[in-house]
């Protein structure tokens, strides 16, 4: 099932969606296993698997009193959580896990307005939603019993002032990542080159960061953001359109520099988000991560740097002259010993390296200028 | 009053031709040198018997006009001598600082001491509705503080006058736009006292020459201004500088443990359900559960009209008593809850400036390596403004980024609040934050057994359908603790 979706998005962008027998088929195999009633309408029916919930139509509906039993069933099963995922491996606690039941209330139920679903025992009042009632059971089971990450369960993640959709195979952003844009925003400020030049952002995952630069270039600059995964950059390509930012963005397939040997020296700003996790340490990552995020957008190799030195290398040489970088790093190790490379190894290319802490106070960015 | 008389006369048609005596005071002031200024400001909606019948020399209003008017000359370099200035001048100050009164003297106050009765709004009798409405202008200069307005602007008048005040423009405009606003508020009572005097006189002057047309149509409007009135009272209540604006209302919990905790969050759904009510967004920004129930403190943001204006009746320490859920012995519990309402200040109104070196930015609960190791929803942002110590937090939304900003706003609001509060002491009861409020304010009770009751200490308002007022239906608490705390003073008026 997953596989055949992936496929899917591997052999084209979401022009397929209008190609019915493919998908026509999915559906059927859907509905049979998992909800013989009711048929979704046949043009939804497609998008049913990839669309975040809270762009689906309502074509379902659930009296609120069965809204309120799932409701009350899943803040035990939260509840019921306390602490352990976070002794175990710092996952989330049930606090964290009942504003999580919350935000996904209001991405599946239509009407916004209703009264909270707390008091609303015996309302027999018919409501739309997104997802069917027992979807809406599995998904809370596999938020708390499989540790699927909740962004993977609603299809979407909140960045910056961004709504951008993910899903499984993709990288989730981090909230640590929003920053970069933030770098980038500084520095386009009083630097007329930088802002109206062309920018990079390797391995953009669902195109967070290009997506987060593009808005603030607009018409100035443009950004094209490249990724190894076609799944990725499929996400990536529905969230640019979502945000209308197809003249700004443009999407590459391939790895790091691979797409972008027409532009050596021409380069205004690279901004990467790259691979940095030690392999040794994958094994003992949060579930959330370990079980359901692509090790191939986490693993960095024995000592996590083997995408970031390849990073500062190519660096080097796409970027032009006054050209800006900033990379996202595992934290103060890795921040050094980047600089100590850039100031020794990479020979006399980079000036002004600077490192960057996160708002937890870990040193998380090193950013530099190309001489 | 001569103009008011010529106005309605006009509208009438041709009446006012039987009045040659009125017509000659009216056209009096249009000499002339003045021309220029009637073009400005058409005679006909202008009470210019003002300018015959009072001196507004020492009125604060007329020095600026003074001043201002000189200034427009000479920069215009459109000298009309010292007449255009003086009649100017006497335009503006009657509009404001003057008292207005009907043609044999009869001005609002009189009204209200010569106690006419005030009858049924069916009975219509014009003294009734006339001493209802003069009352109810009695009441709504009341709540404005009238008295203290005219020293506002006779200072802020004098403060225009400054010859140096342009040096600094920055202040020179907020001066100019407060006293434009000010100007706007007192403009209005008067236009609504001009115009009850002027229906009197109306009513006189038809019974002098039988015209029953337009007795009839001078009490109708009569009545329809009592009615405004009420709504007008209303409207006085809330007529702080900062009442028209959204809130924060911030709840936290006194000593006691879960069973206050969970009377905050009892308080909180009560101020959701207030604001539901009246149709204010309201949204939460930051909450601290307690460990087994309710919550150790909370804030949301209640977006709407004069959120603030009502919601700062609400400040200070509520207290519950009633049978403790959460004690298995079944015992009898007082606890405490201490309610902070801060207005956010919107644009127009002067911010404190907040430097980004001043402030540091911590993520809320950050453990573990973070970044790539970590998936996790909460991304609670904590601002510290470091001079101060003033911290604001946000938890609520789903960014880092909209936690940031939301906690941005928060912490904007309080460090505006403890300037206002350092700035204006006559406004120091709404202007406690949560640490200033000492736990003795108690305002309100609450007590679900072994009676029910609300009551609030202030005013003594109770009512018994304590379901009613949990569920939100405080308004009636609200409005009188308003009009309590505002009619309490004669001396405002």
């Amino acid at each position: 099932m997953k596989l055949s979706l992936t496929y899917a998005f591997g052999v084209s962008n979401f022009t397929v969606f209008v190609k019915p027998p493919l998908f026509r088929n999915l559906h059927h195999s859907v509905c049979l296993s998992l909800k013989p009633t009711p048929p979704p309408p046949a043009a939804a029916a497609p998008l049913k698997h990839r669309m975040p919930l809270f762009l689906r139509p309502p074509t379902y509906t659930a009296p609120m009193s069965e809204l309120h039993k799932w409701h009350e069933w899943a803040k035990s099963l939260a509840s019921s959580v306390g602490t352990t995922f976070e002794d175990l491996d710092n996952g989330p606690d049930s606090s964290l896990l009942c504003r999580e039941l919350k935000w996904l209330v209001e991405d599946v139920v239509e009407d916004q307005t209703l009264p909270s679903l707390t008091q609303s025992e015996k309302c027999e009042r018919n409501v739309g939603v997104r997802v069917s009632l027992e979807e809406l059971y599995k998904l809370w089971k596999e938020r708390i019993e499989d540790r699927r990450p909740f962004q993977y369960i609603v299809g979407c993640e909140h960045w910056r002032d961004l709504v951008l959709c993910v899903q499984d195979g993709v990288l989730i952003p981090r909230p640590e990542t929003e920053r970069i844009v933030d770098l980038v925003g500084d520095v386009v400020l009083d630097n007329e080159e930088l802002r109206e030049g062309l920018w990079v952002d390797l391995g953009t995952g669902s195109g967070a960061i290009a997506i987060g630069v593009g808005m603030m270039l607009k018409s100035w600059g443009r950004v094209i953001a490249t990724d190894l995964s076609p799944l990725a950059l499929s996400v990536a390509a529905f969230n640019v359109q979502r945000y209308d930012l197809q003249d700004v963005v443009e999407l590459r397939q391939g790895s790091w520099f691979e797409p972008l040997k027409d532009l050596e020296g021409k380069v205004a700003g690279i901004i990467s988000n790259p691979p940095y996790i030690p392999s040794e340490n994958i094994s003992g990552l949060q579930a959330e991560v370990r079980r359901h995020e692509p090790r191939i957008a986490l693993d960095g190799g024995v000592h996590g740097m083997d995408d970031l030195l390849h990073l500062c290398k190519g660096a080097a040489s796409v970027l032009k002259s006054g050209g800006f970088f900033a990379f996202e790093t595992n934290g103060e190790k890795q921040c050094k010993h980047l600089v100590e490379y850039m100031e020794t190894a990479a020979g006399d290319s980079f000036c002004n390296l600077n490192i960057v802490p996160d708002f937890a106070g870990i040193q998380r960015f090193v950013t530099g200028f190309r001489k | 009053m001569a103009s008011s008389l010529l106005r309605k006369r006009t509208r009438r048609n041709n009446l006012w031709f039987l009045h040659p005596r009125t017509l000659t005071q009216h056209l009096l002031p249009s000499s002339p040198e003045s021309q220029s200024q009637s073009q400005k400001f058409p005679l006909f909606q202008n009470p210019p018997n003002s300018i015959q019948n009072h001196d507004f020399s020492d009125s604060a209003f007329s020095k600026f006009l003074l001043k201002s008017s000189k200034h427009v000359a000479s920069s215009t370099a459109n000298v009309s001598g010292r007449r255009f200035d003086s009649q100017r001048r006497r335009f503006f100050g009657s509009q404001t600082a003057a008292e207005p009164s009907t043609s044999d003297g009869l001005t609002v106050e009189r009204i209200v001491a010569n106690g006419w009765t005030i009858l049924d709004e069916s009975e219509n009798d014009w003294k009734s509705h006339a001493a209802a409405v003069a009352q109810s202008i009695h009441l709504i200069k009341k709540r404005m503080k009238w008295k203290k307005l005219l020293v506002l602007l006779d200072m802020l008048t004098m403060e225009l006058n400054k010859p140096d005040l342009w040096n600094d423009p920055v202040h020179a405009g907020k001066v100019s736009r407060e006293h434009g606003s000010l100007m706007g508020k007192m403009k209005g009572v008067n236009a609504f006292e001009r115009e009850l005097l002027e229906h009197i006189d109306m009513i006189k002057l038809a019974r002098e020459e039988n015209d029953a047309e337009l007795e009839s149509e001078s009490l109708k409007a009569l009545l329809q201004m009592r009615r405004i009135s009420k709504e007008k009272e209303l409207e006085a209540m809330l007529s702080g500088e900062n009442d028209p604006c959204s809130c924060y209302i911030e709840v936290q919990a006194g000593a006691g443990g879960t069973e206050s905790m969970d009377w905050a969050s009892m308080v909180m759904e009560m101020y959701k359900l207030w604001g539901q009510h009246r149709h204010y967004k309201i949204t939460v920004v930051d909450e601290m559960p307690g460990e087994i129930a309710g919550i150790k403190r909370a804030t949301i943001k209640v977006d709407g009209e004069y959120a603030y204006g009502y919601a700062k009746a609400e400040v200070g320490v509520h207290r519950l008593v009633r049978i403790s859920p959460f004690d298995s012995n079944k015992r009898r519990h007082t606890s405490f809850a201490a309610v902070a309402v801060i207005p956010i200040l919107g644009e127009g109104y002067t911010h404190v400036q907040i430097n980004e070196s001043d402030l540091r930015i911590e993520r809320f609960r950050s453990g573990g390596a973070g970044g790539q190791h970590a998936n996790t929803t909460d991304s609670a942002v904590r601002i510290v403004h470091i001079p101060t110590g003033i911290t604001a937090t946000c938890q609520n939304e789903r960014s880092q980024h909209q936690n940031k900003a939301s906690a941005m706003a928060v912490l904007q609001s309080r460090l505006d609040q403890r300037e206002m509060a350092r700035q204006v002491q006559m406004n120091a009861q709404h202007t406690q934050s949560l640490t200033d409020i000492t736990w003795g304010n108690q305002i309100r009770s609450y007590v679900l057994h072994p009676y029910r009751m609300v009551k609030d200490l202030r005013t003594n308002y109770e009512v018994s359908d304590t379901d009613s007022v949990l569920e939100g239906d405080l308004d009636g608490f609200i409005m009188s603790y308003l009009s309590a705390s505002l009619d309490k003073d004669e001396d405002d008026r």
